[in-house]
Order: structure tokens, then C-alpha cells, then sequence
């Protein structure tokens, strides 16, 4: 009985790890953010545009926004830049920039020359607010509650299709559970 | 032929505008305190320490180097990070909380002892334990098998 049992189970076994471990659904280097239903990190920098004027993230408590991490050496958020200002265009809830270890100049001039999606951006030139944020690639994108509360994290450049399905209900359901 | 060549003098003139566009960051960005002019801590006792928790830091960036090993922009500025956090005296493990907090779990290469991670710890003895039972029972199984070398049968 043991003899053909033991086995049996070793092999019923071994198909439950590869099933999981080999299926190729599974993203092996997808690490999901701990910042998740955490509040999200506090920031107090200016705006690219303006070095005078502040950008901090205190004054969008109450509505529901994205952070959108970016930088000009960064080629994906080149690739992402249309998508943003097509989403920008829909005015359903306010895009903030966070342009993590760039050039003022360099910056500007890439708002100037591709459009700007963004309500504001801060510049993070040192990267501060960004270790704050757990941000370890950009293009980044989170997506904040009206708690100020990080409800999403995503990784990689934003597309139209991806904004559709995992931030427009997530939206939806923040706005309807929080009202 | 001329267009080719173009092109590359304007690549390595954007290469030079970045380096001296990079140049021009690293002199903006104050210069961090109680670092000396090679970069290392100035307290011997921290740059020890330094040296310690940086290996056990991952680099997200480049997943199997610790952050002391790699070159990453991100690698630089986390080194750069826990060395502010020595030198305001912050412990070793507000320092691991602080990176965990931020990029969860992951960023340590040796997983604290915890209900979840007991699996991973206690893997190795559960397979000594395993081993050590399939040889007992091997041993035992054979040690009560007659002897055979008795006198040979010739032929």
C-alpha cells in the first residue's frame, strides 16, 4: 500500500509546486508595494516649472489623485508621455507629477516640447520623496484615496487599456465607498 | 556616410552635455555630514555598521546585488540614506524597518524569524529530519537481511 501511496503523493506533490511555481501568468520580479492601504508619504518639494511655487501632496486630502513617478533619462515614460495626456484629457482625477532624479531644465523642456498632463509636478532631484514612496522604477504610478490612503501601485509605462482596468473602477469604487 | 557621422559627434556631444549635466547634480546636492572626502564615515564604529547593513540591503534595481555592491542610481542614493540615519544615530533596525516599510520584505537578504517566514527557516532541518529517517530506515531494512558471505559455492 505505502509503496505506490508514497510516491503517488510525492508526485501530486511536485504538480501543485510547478503548477504554481512555473505558471507563466506569474510575474517572478512583481513585488507588491507594502505602501498599499497605507497612508501615503508626505512630501513638501516645488514645482519643476517653478522653483518658487511648492508642490506637496497635504493639499489633495479629500479627493482621490494619481502620482505619476517620471523622468526624462527614463525611455518608458517617454513611451507612457501620450497615454498620460490622453487620460489628462478625461478630467477624472487630478494627475500629480513626481519627477524623480531629473534636471529642472531638462524637465521643463519636456513638458514644453511633449505637453503636460499633470495638475503639478514636484521635483524630487535628490530622490528623498521617492525612497519615501518605495519608488525603485520609474515609470510608476499610484493611485491615492481620499483618506490619502494608497489604495494602487503600478509598474510600468501607462497605457490607455491599463487605466480602463485596473484605475477607473478602483476610482469608482474609492469615490463610492468614501463619499 | 557624412549623416552617419553626424550623428555620432551628436551622440558624444549628448554624452558630454550628460556628463557635465550630471557634474552639475552632484555639485547641487549638499554634501552629506559627517562623510569624509572618500566618502566613508567619518566614525570608524559607523562605517562599520554601514558596511554591515548595506550588504543585507537588496538592490531593487538589480535584484541579486545588495546595495553595496551596486553601481544603480538607487543603490546610491539608499547607501546614501542609511548613512544619514547612522549619523543621526538611528539603530540598525529602525534602519531595516525604515527600507521595509518602503519596499517591503524583499529588500533583506536575511528574513527576520517571523510566523511567515518559519517555512523558510525551518525548510532546511525538515530536510535533514527526512533524510536522517529514509537512511534509518534503509540501515534497518538491510541490517535484517541474512548474511550472504558465507562459504562460497564453488562451480
Amino acid at each position: 500500500m505505502w509503496k505506490f501511496l508514497l510516491p503517488f503523493a510525492a508526485f501530486v506533490a511536485l504538480v501543485v509546486l510547478f503548477a504554481f511555481g512555473l505558471n507563466p501568468g506569474r510575474d517572478i520580479h512583481a513585488l507588491p508595494s507594502p505602501l498599499i492601504g497605507k497612508a501615503a508619504p508626505a512630501f513638501e518639494l516645488t514645482d519643476v516649472l517653478d522653483a518658487a511655487r511648492p508642490v506637496s501632496n497635504s493639499g489633495l486630502q479629500g479627493q482621490v489623485y494619481v502620482l505619476n513617478v517620471w523622468a526624462t533619462w527614463c525611455v518608458p515614460c517617454r513611451e507612457e508621455h501620450d497615454a498620460l495626456l490622453a487620460i489628462a484629457r478625461q478630467h477624472l482625477v487630478p494627475i500629480i507629477g513626481l519627477n524623480w532624479k531629473d534636471q529642472r531644465e531638462r524637465a521643463k523642456q519636456w513638458l514644453e516640447q511633449l505637453g503636460n498632463p499633470y495638475q503639478a509636478v514636484a521635483f524630487d532631484g535628490d530622490g528623498r520623496a521617492a525612497i519615501d514612496w518605495g519608488v525603485y522604477g520609474a515609470p510608476e504610478t499610484y493611485l491615492v484615496d481620499r483618506q490619502g490612503r494608497v489604495i494602487f501601485k503600478f509598474i510600468s509605462p501607462m497605457t490607455q487599456q491599463v487605466w480602463d482596468k485596473e484605475f477607473v473602477p478602483r476610482i469608482a469604487a474609492a469615490r463610492g465607498g468614501g463619499a | 556616410m557624412s549623416r552617419a557621422v553626424h550623428g555620432m559627434s551628436a551622440a558624444i556631444a549628448a554624452f558630454g552635455l550628460a556628463l557635465a549635466g550630471a557634474a552639475g547634480a552632484v555639485t547641487d546636492v549638499a554634501p552629506d555630514r559627517g562623510v569624509d572626502a572618500n566618502g566613508q564615515l567619518e566614525n570608524h564604529a559607523l562605517q562599520t555598521r554601514f558596511e554591515r547593513i548595506t550588504y543585507q540591503l537588496r538592490c531593487l534595481v538589480c535584484q541579486n546585488e545588495s546595495i553595496a555592491d551596486s553601481n544603480a542610481d538607487l543603490a546610491v542614493d539608499l547607501r546614501r540614506q542609511v548613512r544619514q540615519m547612522l549619523v543621526d544615530g538611528k539603530s540598525d533596525a529602525a534602519i531595516f524597518d525604515f527600507m521595509t516599510d518602503r519596499y517591503g520584505e524583499f529588500v533583506r537578504f536575511s528574513p527576520p524569524l517571523e510566523p511567515k517566514t518559519l517555512l523558510i527557516w525551518g525548510a532546511p532541518f525538515i530536510m535533514l529530519l527526512l533524510g536522517g529517517l529514509i537512511v534509518f530506515r534503509v540501515v534497518r531494512h538491510r541490517s535484517r537481511m541474512p548474511l550472504d558471505d558465507g562459504p562460497a559455492t564453488g562451480p
